[in-house]
């Protein structure tokens, strides 16, 4: 950074309400600050390197991965920077260019990107459209039977987005797991929006993979970091040591997350682990604050209804006829919250936003229920 | 001495970064309750104690 060069510090949770859909999962508690204080140097996790960073004893990294897996019901895990690297790092090891790849319409951008990069042919099994945007599971047989006549081949691997990063919509993966072990391909269950907030069980839902994201849904911060989870028969693939450096794992460049983010995700754990019990509870806020929400007036909660997630999206038409008269046009929504001391949306957002409202109390968010009404009734 | 030194400053931001747990728990208005407060006096007790043994160790 050049010399002069002075960032603001940031307190969006202490002084705010902070409704932002991708960062509600990740928050902190204060055990996890206080580690990522000692550890926030370059390659602090290796004052005791045993060669390559899943197998280290001291910080006690070997054990917490062997706990992860169990936790999320299945044989292995390892370290990622981030959910992505694990989506790619299984497309690599275990396809060849050229081969098909079935994935939901409703996939992060990154699940279609890695699966660019690893040269494959990308498949996607449609939504039913607006405004409920589900995926339903039986039509990933509609797809894999699609990708069979168009190659002549089954798919090399078909992924799921358990939770999608827009409406929030929760699919069945058991029962797409059930499909891909009847035409015997493997299956990758993307849990970047879905473990560390609810219950996983790899196993029962047949996934021969679960990617995590540490810093979206782990209360993992500090950095980025992912878990990449795998049943026992793959490891040879995807768990494949380089040939010359025979402890390093090629698809993860030998090691991943060697600093802060991996202390971080270690330390959050446990409350990770308590936290997952009551997920019943915020889907239960959830669906209150949809429907606080629709009782304001045109406004519209798309997807899955009853929700069954804390993220969620809004048509909003009442904000955004404000909005069409108001001088300050589509940013008018983004500061009336702002001066209210809520945070999250994306400014000069009005004809519909996203929100979560994961770990937030009831009371939090009836004052921005309140704040909400509040602006109606001043601006409309 | 520097361990000391060392020791008691990791106390105070330890404690520091719980004083702004209560921070963010308490979000936007900051009402905090009796036990909260007392929370928040046992927390820069702390955080003073640190401090003066560090300036002890220093002297």
């Amino acid at each position: 950074m050049s010399k002069g060069t002075k960032l603001e510090w940031r307190a969006q949770e202490e002084l705010f309400i902070n409704l932002e859909p991708l960062q509600r999962g990740g928050v902190l508690p204060a055990e996890s600050r206080k580690i990522a204080l000692s550890y926030i140097d370059g390659y602090s996790t290796c004052d005791h390197c045993l060669g390559t960073l899943h197998i280290l004893k001291k910080p006690p990294i070997c054990d917490f991965l062997i706990e992860v897996a169990d936790f999320l019901g299945m044989d292995r895990a390892i370290l990622t920077h981030g959910c992505r690297e694990a989506k790619f790092a299984i497309m690599h090891a275990i396809t060849n260019p050229g081969q098909a790849i079935v994935m939901d319409e409703n996939k992060h951008y990154t699940s279609y990107v890695a699966a660019e990069r690893a040269g494959l042919k990308i498949y996607e099994v449609p939504s039913t459209g607006y405004p409920e945007f589900k995926v339903q599971p039986e039509e990933y047989v509609n797809t894999i039977e699609k990708v069979k006549r168009e190659t002549g081949e089954l798919p090399a691997l078909v992924l799921l987005t358990h939770v999608d990063w827009t409406y929030g919509n929760l699919v069945d993966a058991e029962k797409v797991g059930k499909i891909c072990k009847e035409y015997d391909v493997p299956f990758l269950l993307n849990t970047a929006y879905s473990s560390g907030r609810m219950p996983i069980n790899g196993k029962k839902m047949s996934a021969d993979f679960v990617t995590c994201s540490g810093h979206k849904s782990w209360a993992a911060g500090a950095g980025v970091v992912g878990i990449l989870a795998i049943s026992d028969e793959w490891a040879d693939k995807v768990f494949k040591p380089s040939q010359r450096y025979k402890v390093k794992p090629i698809e993860i460049l030998g090691c991943s997350a060697r600093g802060s983010s991996a202390l971080v995700l270690m330390t959050s754990f446990p409350y990770v682990k308590e936290r997952v019990k009551h997920w019943d509870e915020e889907v239960e806020k959830a669906r209150w604050f949809s429907s606080q929400m629709e009782s304001l007036g045109n406004v519209t909660q798309l997807g899955d209804k009853p929700h069954n997630h804390d993220l969620m999206r809004f048509e909003t038409p009442v904000f955004d006829r404000i909005a069409q008269k108001h001088k300050r046009r589509g940013y008018f929504l983004y500061e009336e919250l702002s001066k209210r001391k809520i945070v999250g949306l994306k400014a000069g957002k009005t004809k519909s936003f996203d929100l979560s409202t994961y770990g937030l109390t009831k009371e939090q968010l009836t004052y921005v229920i309140e704040s909400f009404q509040d602006i109606i009734n001043k601006l409309s | 001495m520097v361990e000391k030194i060392v020791e008691e400053t990791f106390e105070a931001l330890f404690a520091l970064e719980d004083l702004r747990e209560v921070l963010r728990k308490t979000v936007p208005f900051h009402n905090l309750t009796e036990k909260q407060k007392e929370e928040v006096k046992a927390i820069l007790n702390k955080v003073r104690k640190a401090l003066d043994e560090i300036e002890e160790e220093i002297k």
